[in-house]
């Protein structure tokens, strides 16, 4: 039961990151400031955001109800 | 640089004959032959999803449209491989569920069982060979050119890209599957390997990634920001990307039948995760070589930035790697889409199985003819094309949802919807039918339209007693 409420929180939260994305939040038209370690501001956030995605997607495969389902089908 | 051509050469071409060899097996069954007997390990999983995704559109299309476009780039390509990953665990679920005992013969397949009628496989099909086919033209295209280059007054480009042919479909015909599965471990470390090593070179030419981007926005401002500067890097743009790619495991067989094929739901959950973190590390050296076309070829075409930057600027060894990691890139990529067309074809086939593994290796060789065709004849951006190839084939993600999730007895309406989607793409593609509405493109409506067809199917369809897999003997 535990594990299908954190799996809804993973998809949630992975459907929540990818919305921003296309959000100004991450890509405001024609503004490259505040710069990280000289890397203009879209490509760092949408770098951090796809990061997140993966580790989301590591955690997804520890908290995913039916990672046993098969072999216990099978 | 030919002496290290040579040597690079022999030794990929001398990995490819070993993967042959090592996947043949005399008096093989056709499911060892086409799904190399279902049972792939995690390694070889991340590097054969990996080298079917990554290809010459990765290798080559990638830098050019951050060269053009900026950093944007980014989040069309690495942020949806992201979302991607994620998705395959739930579709990846859901479809292996699906398939449990049965033998998998392709989506086609499968779809006409779920929907109880074998049109649901026809227009999958038609789908998969009109939006595939050309994607891996330009291709088998994009690797004829650069060779052009490389070796000019050797032999004219249609020469290469039939060699090309004959050496992809010689070695899947000898070890089926399991040797494109092998030989796509190689190239896709062969591709991570020598994209590092040219994106390298490209950063050190700026001597760090702060002064790229100073440099280059002195040269292009509008580069460091979205949507760049020929304005194509929109918010819709970049959604609509985003859903194709997202699609790409549902809708491309070369990934469906891949997540089937690995050995077990674990396996195939910890090779969506090595893939994101593959996305990412082969992206990333794309933004330096990109950047450092920026500084260097600003105003060149793209064929003269692609022989500059992978050739001439770099040292012989290199040149001559990077000759091979493309050949590499897209040779695993048309051959995993050529061949996934061929399980495609042999799951809507009827009879015994001699026949259909005969049909289907005819059918393997024509659908590599009509390639080559292509490859003589299109001419368009790498990475523009890759998408509408993506999209195409995304306009059937919710007829493929639908049929593998719904438990209900639904109307087959999805199917007649699906084919006229699939209509209506094709007008907008050809400027007879206009390809923005309202402002909102039309990729995206139909998208949308035939998603919310299938919620409304879903709900109007009869509960079925719940059916039990057939057991395959």
């Amino acid at each position: 039961m535990k594990r299908k409420k954190y799996w809804k929180i993973c998809c949630g939260l992975a459907i929540l990151l990818s919305l921003i994305t296309f959000s100004p939040l991450i890509i405001p038209q024609g503004v490259h400031e505040p710069i990280l370690m000289g890397v203009p501001y879209t490509l760092w956030t949408s770098f951090i955001i796809t990061v997140l995605l993966v580790i989301l997607t590591y955690i997804g495969t520890i908290v995913h109800p039916g990672v046993h389902k098969e072999e216990k089908d099978l | 640089m030919i002496f290290w051509v040579w040597v690079f050469g022999i030794i990929y071409v001398g990995l490819l004959i070993f993967a042959s060899l090592k996947s043949y097996k005399k008096g093989r069954t056709a499911e060892e032959f086409m799904m190399a007997g279902s049972n792939v390990g995690l390694i070889l999983g991340v590097l054969t999803f990996a080298a079917a995704l990554f290809s010459t559109f990765t290798f080559l299309g990638m830098p050019d449209f951050f060269r053009i476009n900026g950093v944007g780039a980014w989040i069309f390509l690495a942020v949806s491989d992201g979302a991607m990953v994620f998705l395959i665990l739930w579709f990846g679920y859901h479809i292996r569920m699906r398939v449990g005992k049965k033998e998998f013969r392709g989506v086609s397949g499968l779809l006409s069982s779920c929907y109880g009628n074998k049109w649901a496989g026809y227009v999958f099909f038609l789908s998969a060979f009109l939006f595939l086919i050309p994607y891996v033209g330009i291709q088998i295209q994009g690797i004829a050119i650069f060779m052009n280059a490389a070796f000019p007054d050797s032999l004219p480009a249609w020469g290469w890209s039939a060699a090309i042919v004959f050496i992809m479909l010689v070695y899947s015909e000898i070890g089926g599957l399991k040797a494109i599965i092998f030989s796509d471990a190689i190239q896709g470390l062969l591709l991570l390997v020598v994209i590092w090593i040219i994106g390298s070179f490209c950063l050190s030419h700026f001597g760090g990634i702060a002064p790229m981007f100073e440099r280059v926005g002195e040269i292009k401002e509008g580069l460091l920001s979205t949507p760049g500067p020929e304005g194509l890097l929109t918010p819709q743009f970049l959604f609509a990307s985003f859903i194709v790619i997202l699609m790409i495991p549902i809708t491309q067989p070369q990934f469906t039948t891949r997540i089937v094929v690995m050995k077990s739901m674990k396996t195939m959950h910890l090779m969506a995760v090595s893939l994101g973190a593959f996305a990412i590390l082969v992206i990333l050296p794309t933004i330096f070589i990109g950047m450092y076309g920026v500084d260097k070829y600003t105003n060149v075409g793209r064929d003269e930035f692609f022989a500059n930057a992978f050739l001439h600027d770099q040292p012989n060894f290199v040149a001559a790697l990077a000759i091979i990691g493309l050949i590499a890139a897209g040779l695993s990529t048309t051959n995993a889409q050529i061949f996934a067309l061929g399980s495609e074809l042999r799951g809507l086939l009827k009879g015994d199985e001699k026949t259909i593994m005969l049909k289907t290796k005819i059918g393997i060789f024509i659908f590599s003819l009509i390639a080559l065709c292509f490859s003589v004849i299109v001419i368009d951006q790498l990475v523009l094309l890759a998408r509408v190839s993506f999209t195409g084939t995304a306009l059937m993600a919710p007829m493929v949802c639908l049929g593998i999730l719904s438990k209900r007895k639904v109307s087959p309406a999805i199917i007649v919807l699906s084919f006229l989607g699939l209509v209506i793409f094709l007008l907008s593609l050809a400027g007879i039918v206009p390809s923005v509405l309202a402002g909102i493109r039309i990729d995206l409506i139909l998208f949308f339209t035939l998603s919310l067809s299938a919620v409304v199917i879903y709900f109007l369809g009869k509960e079925e007693k719940q059916v039990i897999p057939m057991q395959n003997n």
